[in-house]
């Protein structure tokens, strides 16, 4: 009863829950425009993964795993579904997810069978990481909806995300936490598992019983992979930034059952990986271009963002590319031969930055 | 033009047997800007006030236009031409503007409308823009000293003098103060300024005499003068390097964030503000008066409040706090050091250390109902020690301290608390530059404790010798964003203004 008089009066006063505010990009998140100056590595179809063996990368395109040596890419294999998930392995071997229900392990990378197959529980995997004990983290970002339905599981408020350890020695799959808001990325940082979750716009550690401690809150933007960086700490790349209006929206129970049942996908309130390409896309209450220019800090329906985080995962520098960008949608990064390797998926890119010339740029 | 209107030769002023100026000889030009320069405590203030006829020169001699004269009460000075604007203004602030024009030149009978088209007319000559109906307390602090300067030059002052005149100023506005004074002077008026600017001196001023422990060291053309040797003439030692030093090379790295403000309103001052302070880091907060920057960070630590219908919010180490009073803001570790020492920062009459005291009751949990004298002591000791407070005791009453160790008292009476936020409105602000030195390295030493610091400052040198990153507010909110390192001046100013 008191819960309700205090959301209705929070309703009314714009507190609490209702203040609908997002965090600013300063400190170490402060704008710039770094990820336009990347190159173009390659562009792809569907670019989702990126994965190396220390002297080449691997690339998952839909449903080709490609190699990229040098400026031209071979394919590896074609698999039969889309690749929602890819690692390589400390041993030399493969992991790459199916459809986000199904985790295959290779010994090797040009292996043609796998030596170990996970399904069961997995239901939308979206990032595999080697753990230090051996076995392969597998984040799911939702037991409710499959991995390439990600907006309407924020849009249903989403909180079935799950993490398990994959043990390719014993074949055995353990749940090491779930009730995550889209869990979307992990690492292994010592014994513990540093996790990405999205839809709470927060990055959390695991311990091995399943504690979880919070390492970084209210983020602007909607976190997902993570991956080691050289020097200690590690990259976290994030799909897009977080807006008042999609805030708003995640308020309005009634607004979103109507937009699901009644528009279009393609034109829903919904954070995206790639805008502009259509006048039916919902605006902001604010003006986006001026004399046909987009403003840079106009509030952004897609957005590219990569941050370095500290050992301790607090954020160091950033990487943008801001809302008159098109390197938006960044939803993998690794490191490759004095490199940042990145995907844009938005505009379907890999990029790529020398880590000499980003240190330079975008350190605040 | 060049006959000296005033002079004092071996002026000097006992208080209690302790002089404040000893043998000063000074002399002003006609048509002159006169800077006068030292430390607090140098004896700028005494001296100008003997020429204002606020006290009286305990011997020593004083002439107005070659006429030998001893003023002994400010309307005795007026009567001269000699007016004074004085660091707190001194006009009255529930009349009106034209009223406190005319003040003390009221006739048996006064029509306000008559005294309204008077001021009116006086402004415009002026070229002040300032509404003659418009009550004193609701204008800025430019648009005060602009009415005490009319004021002045309405009872046709030969000499003007301003302490400490762009103190409350903003860089624009000091700008057309300066603009100002040089029109005073074309008008014939000598004006002396005393100023702890030392950059505006040498922009302003025709001649700067320096004062050191109440005895004069040097008068001399501004051309004969940089900073270098005024500093040593002021302090007798070399501190221009260390006090607002080269640029930044090195930044402090963030910490966690421990203050997010998001959206915050409080018409009309605070406008969807939106900032992060960062845990070992000074976070410098730049921008023009009326910018917004003391009210967000009043709110921010319970001074003042916001909105009450979409008013915002506040983050405190991720939780949302909404403080209605500053006492559960010191509580949870938010410590504001004020703008307004004199009026926010402490009470005068009291010791030093009651005044420290004091702000350790503020941090205990529930309050006390009694004082320990002991503990009140004990702490008086060490915060005197820790802070280089220079008095002759800690029961000492804070009014009799110099502005520097004032100020010192009141980051005291802040630090005691042991605050994990804590926010300088304006910190060397009427502060000597011996005092500024001790105050930054006092603020520097905090964030490399690992403190959440924040630097409220209209001064842009400060800002950019002490910030890691600097924030730029305009018209209610954070505009840019600066690191120290890509930080200059221009870039600066340019997002202040446009």
């Amino acid at each position: 009863m008191i819960a309700t008089i205090r959301e209705i009066a929070n309703r009314i006063l714009g507190r609490g829950e209702a203040t609908i505010t997002v965090p600013s990009f300063d400190g170490a998140l402060k704008p710039n425009q770094t990820l336009e100056s990347a190159t173009i590595l390659l562009e792809c179809e569907a670019p989702e993964d990126l994965a190396t063996d220390g002297d080449s990368l691997l690339i998952a395109d839909g449903a080709r795993l490609l190699r990229l040596a040098g400026s031209s890419p071979t394919t590896v294999r074609t698999f039969e579904r889309p690749i929602s998930a890819l690692a390589t392995l400390p041993s030399g071997g493969l992991a790459v997810a199916l459809s986000g229900t199904e985790v295959h392990v290779y010994d090797t990378i040009a292996a043609k069978t796998p030596a170990s197959v996970f399904t069961g529980e997995l239901h939308a995997v979206n990032s595999l990481a080697p753990a230090s004990d051996g076995t392969l983290i597998a984040t799911d970002g939702s037991s409710a909806r499959g991995v390439g339905d990600w907006a309407r599981d924020l849009m249903e408020l989403g909180q079935t995300g799950r993490v398990f350890l994959l043990d390719p020695r014993t074949h055995t799959t353990r749940r090491l936490a779930g009730g995550f808001g889209y869990a979307f990325g992990a690492v292994a940082s010592g014994s513990d598992v540093l996790v990405s979750e999205s839809w709470r716009h927060r990055l959390i550690s695991i311990s091995p019983h399943g504690a979880i401690r919070v390492v970084l809150h209210h983020l602007p933007v909607y976190p997902s992979r993570l991956v080691p960086a050289t020097g200690g700490g590690f990259w976290l790349t994030a799909f897009t930034a977080r807006t008042q209006l999609v805030e708003f929206v995640l308020r309005e129970p009634a607004y979103r059952r109507r937009m699901i049942a009644e528009i279009d996908p393609e034109y829903w309130v919904v954070p995206r990986l790639r805008s502009g390409g259509s006048f039916k896309e919902p605006l902001q209450g604010a003006h986006i271009k001026t004399m046909g220019v987009m403003k840079p800090w106009a509030p952004p329906r897609s957005y590219g963002l990569v941050v370095r985080l500290g050992a301790d995962g607090l954020p160091r520098y950033s990487l943008h590319s801001r809302a008159d960008g098109v390197n938006h949608g960044i939803v993998a990064a690794v490191e490759l031969g004095g490199d940042l390797v990145m995907i844009a998926k938005g505009p379907g890119r890999i990029l790529k930055l020398p880590l000499s010339a980003i240190s330079e740029a975008a350190r605040p | 033009m060049t006959g000296i209107v005033l002079s004092l030769s071996k002026a000097t002023k006992l208080y209690g047997g302790v002089p404040a100026i000893d043998s000063v000889d000074f002399d002003l030009r006609r048509a002159e800007i006169h800077a006068l320069v030292g430390e607090n405590g140098a004896g700028k203030s005494t001296l100008t006030k003997v020429m204002a006829g606020v006290v009286t020169l305990t011997s020593g001699g004083m002439t107005v236009d070659g006429v030998e004269v001893a003023p002994k009460t400010p309307l005795e000075a007026r009567h001269l031409g000699i007016a004074m604007v004085f660091q707190e203004n001194s006009l009255v602030p529930t009349m009106t503007v034209a009223q406190n024009l005319f003040l003390g030149q009221e006739k048996f009978y006064n029509r306000l409308r008559g005294i309204y088209i008077a001021a009116q007319q006086f402004l415009q000559s002026l070229n002040f823009d300032v509404t003659p109906t418009a009550t004193v307390s609701g204008l800025g602090a430019a648009k005060k000293q602009m009415v005490e300067i009319a004021r002045a030059v309405l009872h046709n002052a030969k000499v003007i003098i301003f302490d400490e005149p762009t103190a409350t100023l903003t860089p624009e506005e000091k700008k057309y103060f300066f603009d100002l004074v040089r029109d005073l002077k074309k008008r014939g008026v000598s004006i002396i300024f005393i100023s702890h600017a030392l950059e505006e001196a040498l922009l302003l001023a025709d001649r700067i005499t320096v004062l050191r422990d109440g005895k004069h060291v040097v008068t001399d053309d501004v051309s004969k003068f940089d900073r270098t040797r005024i500093v040593q003439a002021m302090v007798g030692r070399d501190l221009s390097n260390t006090l607002y030093g080269a640029p930044k090379q090195k930044v402090r790295p963030s910490g966690r964030r421990v203050l997010t403000v998001q959206n915050l309103k409080m018409a009309p001052m605070v406008k969807n503000n939106s900032l992060s302070v960062f845990a070992g880091q000074i976070t410098g907060v730049f921008g023009l008066v009326g910018a917004g920057r003391t009210e967000t960070f009043k709110i921010v630590s319970g001074v003042m409040k916001r909105d009450f219908f979409h008013g915002g919010e506040v983050l405190l180490n991720e939780k949302p706090v909404r403080y209605l009073v500053p006492a559960p803001a010191v509580k949870a570790g938010i410590a504001y050091v004020t703008e307004d020492r004199k009026v926010e920062g402490f009470f005068e009459t009291a010791s030093i250390a009651r005044n420290v005291y004091l702000g350790l009751l503020a941090k205990f949990p529930s309050g006390r109902a009694w004082m320990s004298r002991r503990e009140s002591n004990a702490a008086g000791k060490t915060w005197i020690e820790r802070l280089k407070v220079r008095a002759i005791g800690d029961e000492i009453k804070v009014v009799e301290l110099s502005g520097g160790n004032q100020q010192k008292v009141v980051i005291a009476k802040s630090l005691i608390q042991e605050p994990e936020l804590i926010i300088f409105d304006e910190p060397t602000r009427g502060v000597d530059v011996g005092a500024i030195v001790e105050i930054h390295e006092l603020i520097n030493k905090l964030a490399d404790e690992g403190r959440a610091v924040v630097v409220i400052s209209s001064y842009l040198p400060e800002i950019m010798a002490l910030s890691d990153r600097i924030l730029v507010s305009r018209q209610g909110k954070v505009v840019e964003e600066f690191s120290a390192l890509e930080a200059t001046e221009e870039k600066i100013m340019y997002a202040a203004i446009h």
